[in-house]
C-alpha cells in the first residue's frame, strides 16, 4: 500500500513536470482553479489571460482554445507543391489579419525558400497590398540554406522587433525535426511572438506546433454586387479549405474560410464540418500527385494516431 | 662565378601583393599609407610620431620589424616625400632636418629628382652631375631648357612646393585603436576589446552629432597579416555594445576566413561612414524601443547573411506587373520608407496575383474563345487544369520606352481550376491566322 502511494507520488510529480515543460496549468491545481472560476469568473479570465489571436469565429475559436497562440507556432502544411496558393494565401490572410489587430509598426519578416521561390513565384508586393498587406508591413528574405533560414527565424521571433514571422519550408527536410520545431517554439514562448511555420508539399510530422492546419484550395465567392447579390461567373474573396488536424481536440475540424482583404476579416463560408477525410484521400487522386522525392510513401497508419513519427 | 646563386624570373605581380601587403602593415603607422612605385612605400606620418617617442624611434621600430620579417629596407623621414624618396635611393637614409634638407640633398646625383632620363643625360652633358649643381644656376634659363618639370621636382624635394601623398585607402572619420602587449586569439577576447575601443569612439562621435553607419575592424596579426572586417549598420550607431554586437555576427560569418594563428597585436576599429544621429523624439508616448530592435535585427542579420538578405519591396510606377515592384534592402530602406510614398505608386484596378513568377512559364492552352477569351482547360507541368470560372481579358501594352519593338501587348486572364486554384495567365500575341500566340502563366492568386 505505502508503495503504491510512493509511485503516485513520483507519477504525479512526473506529470506536473511535464506539464510545466509544456506551459500547461498543472493538473493538480486545475481543479482548484475550476472552483475559483465558479466563484468569481472575472478574475479568472484575466488571470488566465493568454496572449491568443481570436478569429471571431465561435465555433473555431472554441476549438482552438481561445484563438491562434501568441507566443507559439503554428503550422500550416499544404499536400501539394500546386496549393502553394492557398496555402501562402491563408499565411498571409493571418499575417494580415493581426495586423489589423494590432497597432503596432513592427513589419511581419517572411523567410522564404529558394526552391519554392522557383516553384510557385516569389511574394508579389502588389498582389499582396491588395490582399491586406502594404509593402512596408513585410520584409523578405530569402536565405540561401535551411541552416540560415533556421537561424533566421529564431533570431527574428527572439528579437521581438517583428509582429509576425513565416517561415516557408517545402516538404520534410532532414535538418528540420522535432527539435528543431521545439527550440524555436520556445523562442517565440519567451518572446511572445507568433511563429507561423508554412510547409508546403509537407506531410504531418512530430512538431511543436500548438495547432496544425492543412490548406487546401476551394472555390472562390463571387464578387458581391451592391444589392448583396453574387455576381455571376466572377472570381471575389479566397477561400481556404481548412483541417484542423492538431489540435487540443481529437476530432479533426474541416470548414472553409473566406478572407476579405478590404475588411481584413475572416468569416465562415460553407457550413462546418467535416467534409471529407484527410486521412482518407479519394482513391483516384488524378495528375494532381506530387513526384517522390529521396523516399517512398509512407504506410498509412493502423489504428488511432498517438503520435507522429519524423517523416523526414 | 656564383655556382650557388639561385635565379628566378621575376613575378610583377607577386611582387606587387607583397608590397600592398606590407602597405597594410605599415597601417600601424599611420592611416596615410600610399604606394610609390614597385618597390616603395610612402607614409605620411604628420601627427603620428609621438605615440612612437619621436622620429628617430619610429624609424628604428619600422625598419627593425621589417628586419625582422625578412625585408631588407632603407628608410628616411623628411618634411618633404621628395626628399625622403631621393634620401633612401641615393643617400643614406635616417631623419633629416629642415636645416640640412639641403646639404642632403646637395651631393646627390641628379637623377635623385626623379626626373626622366633624357633629362638627366641632357643634364650630364651640361656637366650638372649633382643636385648641389642646379643650385647655384639661375632658374629662368633652366626652366627655358629643361621645361618646368626639374624646377617643379627641385621644389617639391626641397619642400618649397607642396605635393600630397594619394593614401591606398580612404581615410576614416575616427578610429581609435588599442596595442596589445599579449596577443589575442579567442573570438570573444575580440569582441570584448571592440567594445572596449568602440566605447572610446563614443565622445568623438558624440561630440560631432554623429553615429557610424560602417566600422571596420582590422586585425593586426602578429605575423604582419592583417585582416579588415567591415560591418554596416542601418541607423547611426554609437553604442559601444550594438557596434560590438554587429561584429560578433560578421566574426561568425567570417570565421573560416579569420585564421587568428599566433593572434592579434593590435585591434583598430575605423568609422568609414557617418550620418547624423537622431536625436529626435519620434513621438510622446513610444521610447523608441521598438525601432531600436528591428534596427538591430536587420543590422544582425545584415552583417551575417549579407545586406541583401533582407529586403523591402518599393512600389514603382509601371503597367508591367514585373516592373511594378523593385527590392530595395533593408539596410538601405530602413527608415527612410514612408507610408505616404506608397500612395504615389500606381494602383492598377484589377487583381493581381499573390505570388509572381520571375520568369513567365509556358502553358498549353486548349479551347481558347478566338479571338479573346480564355481557354477552357490548360496543361502547366503537365497537369491538365479545368477552367471553370474566368475574368479578362487586361490588356496590358508593352512600354515602348523600355521594352524591344518586337515585344506584344498581353491579354491578362484570372482564371480558376475546377480544384479551386487560381491563376493569372496570359496570352501575347493575337490569334491572327499567321502565327500562334503564346501562353503563359504568370502569378497564382491565393
Amino acid at each position: 500500500m505505502a508503495e503504491n502511494a510512493t509511485a503516485r507520488e513520483t507519477l504525479f510529480a512526473l506529470r506536473e513536470q511535464i506539464a510545466r515543460m509544456e506551459g500547461k496549468p498543472l493538473p493538480g491545481l486545475a481543479a482548484a482553479k475550476q472552483a475559483d472560476a465558479a466563484a468569481d469568473p472575472e478574475a479568472q479570465k484575466s488571470r488566465n489571460n493568454q496572449p491568443r489571436l481570436p478569429f471571431g469565429i465561435a465555433p473555431l475559436d472554441a476549438a482552438l482554445d481561445g484563438g491562434l497562440p501568441f507566443d507559439g507556432l503554428t503550422e500550416i502544411r499544404s499536400m501539394l507543391m500546386l496549393d502553394a496558393g492557398a496555402a501562402s494565401g491563408f499565411v498571409l490572410a493571418l499575417a494580415a489579419y493581426l495586423k489589423a489587430m494590432e497597432t503596432s509598426e513592427a513589419p511581419v519578416l517572411w523567410v522564404g525558400d529558394v526552391v519554392s521561390r522557383q516553384e510557385a513565384g516569389a511574394p508579389y508586393a502588389v498582389g499582396l497590398r491588395q490582399f491586406g498587406l502594404d509593402p512596408h508591413e513585410i520584409l523578405y528574405a530569402s536565405p540561401r540554406r535551411l541552416d540560415d533560414a533556421l537561424w533566421l527565424a529564431e533570431t527574428a521571433v527572439a528579437s521581438g522587433a517583428l509582429s509576425a514571422t513565416i517561415l516557408e519550408i517545402r516538404g520534410n527536410p532532414r535538418h528540420f525535426g522535432l527539435t528543431e520545431s521545439r527550440r524555436l517554439g520556445l523562442r517565440a514562448k519567451a518572446a511572445g511572438r507568433p511563429l507561423f511555420l508554412l510547409r508546403h508539399a509537407g506531410e504531418e510530422e512530430a512538431s511543436s506546433a500548438f495547432f496544425r492546419f492543412l490548406v487546401k484550395p476551394a472555390r472562390a465567392s463571387g464578387r458581391r454586387l451592391p444589392d448583396g447579390s453574387m455576381l455571376g461567373g466572377s472570381i471575389g474573396h479566397p477561400v481556404f479549405q481548412l483541417t484542423l488536424e492538431k489540435s487540443r481536440n481529437p476530432a479533426p475540424l474541416s470548414f472553409f474560410l473566406e478572407w476579405n482583404p478590404r475588411g481584413r476579416q475572416f468569416s465562415l463560408d460553407r457550413e462546418t464540418g467535416e467534409t471529407s477525410s484527410f486521412r482518407n484521400p479519394s482513391t483516384h487522386p488524378g495528375a494532381g500527385l506530387p513526384a517522390s522525392a529521396d523516399r517512398q510513401d509512407r504506410s498509412p497508419v493502423l489504428g488511432p494516431v498517438v503520435a507522429n513519427e519524423r517523416a523526414s | 662565378m656564383f655556382p650557388k646563386i639561385d635565379v628566378m624570373d621575376e613575378d610583377g605581380e607577386a611582387d606587387q601583393v607583397l608590397l600592398e601587403a606590407i602597405a597594410d602593415w605599415c597601417d600601424r603607422y599611420t592611416p596615410l599609407v600610399a604606394l610609390d612605385g614597385r618597390e616603395g612605400l610612402l607614409l605620411d606620418i604628420t601627427g603620428c610620431v609621438h605615440l612612437f617617442g619621436g622620429e628617430e624611434a619610429l624609424l628604428r621600430d619600422i625598419l627593425k620589424r621589417l628586419f625582422h620579417m625578412g625585408f631588407d629596407v632603407k628608410g628616411a623621414i623628411s618634411s618633404s616625400p621628395g626628399l625622403s624618396w631621393a634620401a633612401c635611393r641615393f643617400g643614406r637614409g635616417g631623419v633629416i632636418d629642415d636645416e640640412t634638407m639641403k646639404e642632403v640633398l646637395a651631393p646627390l646625383p641628379v637623377n635623385a629628382l626623379r626626373i626622366d632620363d633624357a633629362m638627366t643625360v641632357s643634364l650630364h652633358k651640361l656637366g650638372l652631375k649633382r643636385v648641389g649643381d642646379l643650385f647655384p644656376m639661375p632658374r629662368a634659363p633652366l626652366a627655358r631648357r629643361f621645361g618646368t618639370q626639374l624646377l617643379l621636382r627641385l621644389d617639391q624635394a626641397l619642400g618649397a612646393n607642396e605635393e600630397a601623398i594619394s593614401p591606398r585607402r580612404p581615410i576614416a572619420a575616427l578610429s581609435a585603436e588599442r596595442r596589445l602587449a599579449e596577443p589575442i586569439q579567442a573570438e570573444e577576447h575580440i569582441l570584448q576589446l571592440t567594445g572596449q575601443i568602440a566605447t572610446s569612439l563614443r565622445p568623438g562621435l558624440e561630440s560631432r552629432g554623429i553615429g557610424g553607419r560602417v566600422f571596420e575592424l582590422v586585425l593586426f596579426r602578429i605575423d604582419g597579416r592583417v585582416f579588415r572586417i567591415a560591418a554596416g549598420a542601418s541607423q547611426p550607431l554609437r553604442d559601444p555594445e550594438r557596434i560590438s554586437s554587429l561584429f560578433s555576427e560578421r566574426l561568425n560569418a567570417a570565421h573560416d576566413d579569420l585564421d587568428a594563428g599566433f593572434g592579434f597585436e593590435l585591434l583598430r576599429l575605423n568609422v568609414l561612414q557617418h550620418d547624423t544621429f537622431g536625436t529626435a523624439q519620434g513621438d510622446f508616448i513610444g521610447d523608441g524601443e521598438s525601432e531600436i530592435a528591428l534596427a538591430d535585427f536587420v543590422d544582425r542579420v545584415s552583417a551575417r547573411l549579407g545586406a541583401d538578405c533582407l529586403q523591402f519591396a518599393e512600389l514603382r510606377q509601371s503597367h508591367m506587373p514585373e516592373r511594378a515592384r523593385v527590392f530595395v534592402p533593408a539596410m538601405t530602406a530602413g527608415s527612410a520608407q514612408k507610408k505616404g510614398d506608397e500612395d504615389l505608386a500606381f494602383a492598377p484596378r484589377s487583381d493581381r496575383p499573390l505570388r509572381l513568377f520571375h520568369h513567365p512559364e509556358p502553358i498549353d492552352a486548349f479551347a481558347a474563345t478566338v479571338p479573346d477569351g480564355p481557354p477552357q482547360r490548360f496543361r502547366w507541368r503537365r497537369i491538365v487544369h479545368r477552367v471553370v470560372r474566368a475574368e479578362g481579358p487586361e490588356r496590358i501594352s508593352p512600354e515602348w520606352w523600355i521594352d524591344p519593338k518586337e515585344a506584344e501587348e498581353r491579354d491578362y486572364f484570372r482564371l480558376e481550376s475546377d480544384a479551386g486554384r487560381r491563376f493569372w495567365i496570359f496570352r501575347e500575341g493575337h490569334y491572327d491566322g499567321k502565327t500562334a500566340p503564346s501562353w503563359r502563366v504568370h502569378g497564382i492568386f491565393a
